[in-house]
């Protein structure tokens, strides 16, 4: 217990002392969670949108893939990207591989099926007489899609909880791809499995409590704008 | 005018839609009957553009809307026609957004927007409603608001799915005097569906019976156009329709319509020694097993009319087609609208 209570006054001490490693590395995780969740979202949310409105031939097939895709393995797909990044790989020549860029790439590959599946079920879940409403009064294609993710905002919010929550959290991929270079490329994640293979417990503690915090923002400022909405 | 043409609707495969040719005229009433289940939703669903059918054509002034093998209609097709469903929903908001929502989506000013929905919401009575949200309204409240969200859109064609089911009585009134206004103010055509003979009376230009899926090529039961005469004894008015006098009990007079339930009619072999001021002889033409323990008994006794009693009233009397029967009903059976 003295060793996990003195990781803990460790945490807090370096927590409170402003130390600059620390949150650079926070500061990293937020810049790289952040572009990610929105480009995966951006991607992933319309795509489930069409998946959930609009029948076309091999959508169940589509939604099958989507779905499975969930289950991705983070380390395979680190490993595929950096076979795709690599010098000798097709996309070498942009020179991203142990780049904060690949890691972004890696969560965007991963948070994409995320939110592409939990839009789908949102969106499906809406009384379908909300579309037929807004079309029939009228909307066209984007303005009925508009409608339709007002009534499912708590569902879509949710959606970019989970993204983000997926990134941030994400460690074989960045380990993978990014390299895990002080400085440049080293995550909450990444930097927790480091310190703490070093033996270095609070300082990968109070990094976890970080990763934890960040979530917990992320969380109450999504739950603070559902809150303002009303029925 | 607003057509299906040749249309054959499926879902799952199984054909729940199969007409040759259904239209609504520019301005015209027309109410679809039918029983729950008969495909009166669907009709409506396709009329609207919200579909597209298996097979066959929505037309629209002849152009074709929708079609099995064209894209699905597009916004401008469908601002001309509005359906309230069967049980609506409001949007997210107030009900005064839920108004302003189909006029701001045609890009209406602000000024022609208010103007528009006050004017909607006086003459469907919810003025007073119009700060509320969904939730701080009854079901027929709610019917209230769709149907004067989808006028607020002054399209040409109002589609209504069973539009007084969650009305009391008033409301029901309040909302059929609005819609009634609002066809004597400007061209608005009105395609009614409702399993409620009353309502489809209100609006029968043209009544057509729908029953699995299938358009009836006879109007529904006992429905005779009439000029009711302005003397008789009281309300009791004598009516000629076809070779017979139907005794009926109102104050209306001029053209209207009288309506016989037929589960208001008693048969019998003989005439009865009764009350009822309408008894008529004549011969059966046809028993029609109607749903499991009712048979519809067809009768051609001067008119044809039709009357429901269960199997073992029918095998009792012995009816048979060619045989005699007797219907009598009350003066006070008779519907007029």
């Amino acid at each position: 217990m003295d060793f996990l209570g003195e990781g803990l006054r460790r945490a807090v001490a370096l927590l409170l002392s402003g130390d600059v490693e620390v949150y650079g590395i926070a500061l990293l995780t937020l810049k790289i969670g952040v572009i990610a969740t929105v480009l995966a979202c951006g991607l992933g949310i319309p795509v489930g949108f069409v998946l959930a409105t609009r029948p076309f031939w091999g959508r169940r097939a589509a939604l099958t893939v989507v779905n499975t895709a969930l289950a991705f393995p983070t380390v395979v797909v680190g490993l595929l990207l950096y076979g795709l990044l690599s010098r000798r790989g097709p996309l070498g020549g942009v020179e991203w591989l142990y780049t904060w860029q690949a890691i972004v790439v890696g969560d965007v590959v991963l948070a994409f099926p995320i939110a592409a599946a939990l839009a789908a079920a949102a969106v499906q879940g809406v009384d379908p007489r909300i579309r037929r409403t807004a079309e029939t009064l009228g909307a066209g294609r984007w303005r009925t899609a508009w409608t339709v993710a007002r009534e499912a905002r708590f569902a879509l919010a949710a959606v970019i909880t989970t993204a983000f929550g997926h990134v941030v959290a994400e460690i074989g991929s960045a380990m993978t791809v990014g390299g895990n270079i002080r400085g440049q490329t080293r995550t909450l994640t990444t930097a927790v499995a480091l310190y703490t293979s070093q033996g270095d417990f609070g300082l990968a503690l109070a990094l976890g409590l970080i990763l934890l915090l960040l979530a917990l923002l992320v969380n109450v400022a999504l739950q603070t704008l559902q809150g303002r909405g009303h029925a | 005018m607003l057509e299906l043409v040749a249309v054959r609707h499926r879902y799952d495969g199984r054909v729940v839609l199969d007409i040759e040719r259904f239209a609504v005229p520019p301005g015209s009433g027309v109410a679809i009957v039918g029983p729950n289940g008969s495909g009166k939703s669907t009709l409506l669903r396709l009329l609207a553009l919200l579909e597209r059918p298996s097979e066959g054509e929505v037309r629209l002034d002849g152009v074709v809307v929708a079609g099995a093998k064209t894209p699905r209609a597009g916004a401008v097709a469908r601002r001309r026609i509005t359906l309230v469903e069967q049980r609506p929903v409001l949007l997210r908001g107030t009900v005064r957004e839920n108004l302003e929502f189909g006029l701001q989506v045609r890009g209406i000013r602000r000024s022609e927007v208010n103007r528009k929905v006050e004017g909607v919401a006086a003459r469907l009575g919810i003025a007073s409603l119009l700060h509320r949200r969904r939730h701080e309204l009854s079901d027929g409240e709610v019917q209230r608001v769709a149907v004067a969200r989808a006028l607020a859109v002054e399209p040409d064609v109002l589609l209504l799915d069973e539009p007084a089911s969650s009305a009391d009585r008033a409301a029901a009134q309040t909302l059929y005097r609005a819609l009634t206004e609002e066809r004597a103010r400007r061209p608005l055509a009105v395609c009614l569906a409702s399993h409620q003979l009353e309502d489809a009376y209100r609006w029968a230009d043209d009544v057509r019976a729908l029953a699995e899926g299938r358009l009836s090529p006879v109007t529904p039961e006992n429905l005779f156009r009439v000029d009711l005469p302005s003397g008789g004894s009281g309300d009791l008015k004598h009516v000629c329709v076809g070779t017979i006098e139907i005794a009926a009990a109102t104050d209306k007079t001029g053209p209207a319509i009288l309506a016989v339930p037929p589960t208001d009619i008693f048969v019998s072999r003989e005439p009865l020694a009764s009350s009822a001021r309408n008894v008529f002889t004549g011969r059966v033409t046809r028993l029609t097993h109607q749903r499991p323990g009712a048979v519809l008994v067809t009768a051609d006794v001067g008119v044809e009319l039709v009357a429901v009693v269960t199997e073992e009233a029918a095998r009792d009397l012995g009816l048979t087609p060619g045989g005699p029967v007797v219907f009598s009903f009350k003066a006070t059976a008779v519907r007029v609208f």
